[in-house]
């Protein structure tokens, strides 16, 4: 991903989005006992599209914001968060995106992964009363949901960031060589990287193709 | 360069986790009144306006999305309610003479009705503009806070009964503990003349609660109702003042081996659906509890 200003502009608008709808509308939707966790969903998208480096940071700045918007422990979301970004985006720098079902089952996977950890952590930090066995079907039904939200979502995140996805502008420059030409010879640069933009995240091996844009 | 770029991803990676490690530490080690709770609450009432914003432009929305699950519901519903309204016609000719009888044994006591009605508690209502969205924090964001009288350990209630209880509050906001937390625990009372014991949640079963540290030998019933214990010794005393309705039992089992019984109870409030809440400020000094 070429992270400019504008596009750093554009994620901090996302997380912010995400974590006011999570908090003001989906976690009001409770679907067989479970809600639909938009954040994590959000995540695993900016982690597919940038690389690990920025799901991780995006991830943790996500959850710092959604612990203090319900004044929750800190840290506690953001490693979780973390841990999803980071894993989404290291599976998009080793592997080939050719399904359009691999983004969604992937969400499903790594927010069944998230609802464990934070599981986990909790009951590291000592629940005293009982747990229930509904937590499991909580669990997966999270990741059930993941994967209907991911359907639409990533394309949509795709779309808002596509100025900044290498493998789109790659594929932009070969549908249009000579507009490509014209515009670093005004530019006077020659190089692939623009004025403010540097590249960040590592370029996969093969070029993700078709997905669902 | 490929290697640069995999050292400097294992460097952020580490060094956010370390920073969220050091967060969590501090986090749940510091008293309410450190500087990273005064700053997440701080970060919390510039959020929060936007919150409120969101929530009130959002609510046509959630309103239609819970309009298709209530009318499913609501034909399995209606058999039920009927069947309860018969037994409801019963019980309420018993409670008419035991309001009768109630009011004769005051006047003899000579008990301040009002106190025991709640009477003199001010209610602050707030609209509820956030939610957790998972089962292990069952807390709820309201848009009313200390500037309007609300304080730390506040009991907050629906029409229908006891929700939680205030346990963070910013000027504008504050946030509530639903008492299907794994962090609540109510000290309550069996109706009529039943014993005391503890409701505790059970975690991931938002509509059950479970009332422990009830003895084997006592008589609890399918049906009771369950009111706050509101109890105080002088030095300590229950966050939650006497006589707010907390839910009805629906199963009393004596185990052979435990020295408790396990009852479980249906709370009466809607306590994750709730729009608008009501906080119980104010009221007689409780000694011993914090806010």
């Amino acid at each position: 991903m070429i992270v400019t200003w504008r596009i750093t502009l554009r994620i901090a608008v996302i997380i912010l989005l995400a974590a006011v709808l999570q908090v003001s509308f989906f976690s009001y939707l409770s679907i067989f006992g479970s809600v639909p966790d938009l954040v994590g969903v959000v995540v695993v998208s900016l982690g597919l599209l940038g690389g690990g480096v920025i799901g991780a940071v995006c991830g943790f700045v996500l959850g710092l914001v959604m612990d203090s918007l319900l004044l929750q422990t800190l840290g506690v979301s953001s490693i979780v968060l973390l841990a999803m970004g980071y894993l989404a985006g290291r599976y998009r720098e080793g592997f080939e995106i050719s399904s359009s079902l691999a983004p969604p089952l992937l969400a499903a996977g790594l927010t069944v992964l998230g609802a464990s950890i934070f599981a986990a952590i909790q009951l590291m930090l000592g629940v005293e009363t009982p747990v229930s066995l509904l937590v499991v079907r909580e669990v997966l039904v999270k990741g059930l949901l993941a994967f209907l939200l991911m359907v639409p979502l990533f394309p949509l995140m795709r779309r808002v960031l596509r100025p900044a996805l290498v493998d789109d502008a790659s594929a932009r420059r070969a549908i249009s060589p000579l507009r490509s030409r014209l515009r670093r010879r005004r530019r006077g640069t020659g190089g692939r990287r623009g004025r403010s933009g540097r590249v960040t995240g590592a370029v996969p091996s093969r070029r993700v193709r078709g997905g669902l844009a | 360069m490929y290697r640069k770029q995999v050292r400097r991803r294992r460097a952020v990676l580490a060094g956010l986790i370390v920073v969220c490690l050091v967060l969590l530490s501090i986090s749940f080690s510091e008293a309410q009144s450190g500087p990273l709770h005064s700053i997440q609450r701080g970060v919390s009432a510039v959020l929060s306006p936007v919150e409120e914003g969101a929530s009130r432009a959002l609510k046509p929305a959630r309103d239609l999305v819970d309009w298709f699950g209530e009318t499913f519901d609501a034909r399995g519903e209606n058999e039920a309610l009927r069947e309860e309204a018969q037994g409801l016609r019963a019980e309420v000719a018993d409670a008419q003479s035991a309001v009768g009888e109630n009011e004769q044994l005051r006047k003899m006591l000579d008990l301040d009705q009002a106190d025991a009605a709640l009477g003199s508690y001010k209610r602050v209502t707030g609209r509820v503009i956030g939610r957790s969205p998972t089962i292990w924090y069952s807390t709820v964001m309201i848009d009313v806070g200390t500037s309007s009288g609300v304080k730390v350990n506040d009991a907050v209630i629906t029409g229908d009964g006891l929700v939680g209880r205030i346990s963070e509050a910013t000027r504008g906001s504050a946030q509530v503990a639903l008492i299907t937390d794994h962090r609540s625990a109510v000290s309550a009372s069996v109706l009529p003349k039943g014993p005391d014991g503890i409701v505790e949640p059970e975690v991931g079963d938002p509509d059950d609660l479970l009332l422990d540290f009830i003895d084997n030998n006592e008589e609890v019933k399918e049906g009771q109702i369950l009111v706050t214990a509101g109890w105080s010794d002088g030095r300590i005393s229950s966050a939650y003042p006497y006589g707010i309705e907390i839910g009805r039992v629906t199963e009393a089992a004596v185990g052979e081996q435990e020295t408790f019984q396990q009852i479980h109870l249906q709370p009466f409030a809607d306590i994750r659906g709730a729009d608008y809440l009501q906080v119980l400020t104010g009221g007689p000094a409780r000694p011993g509890v914090p806010g």
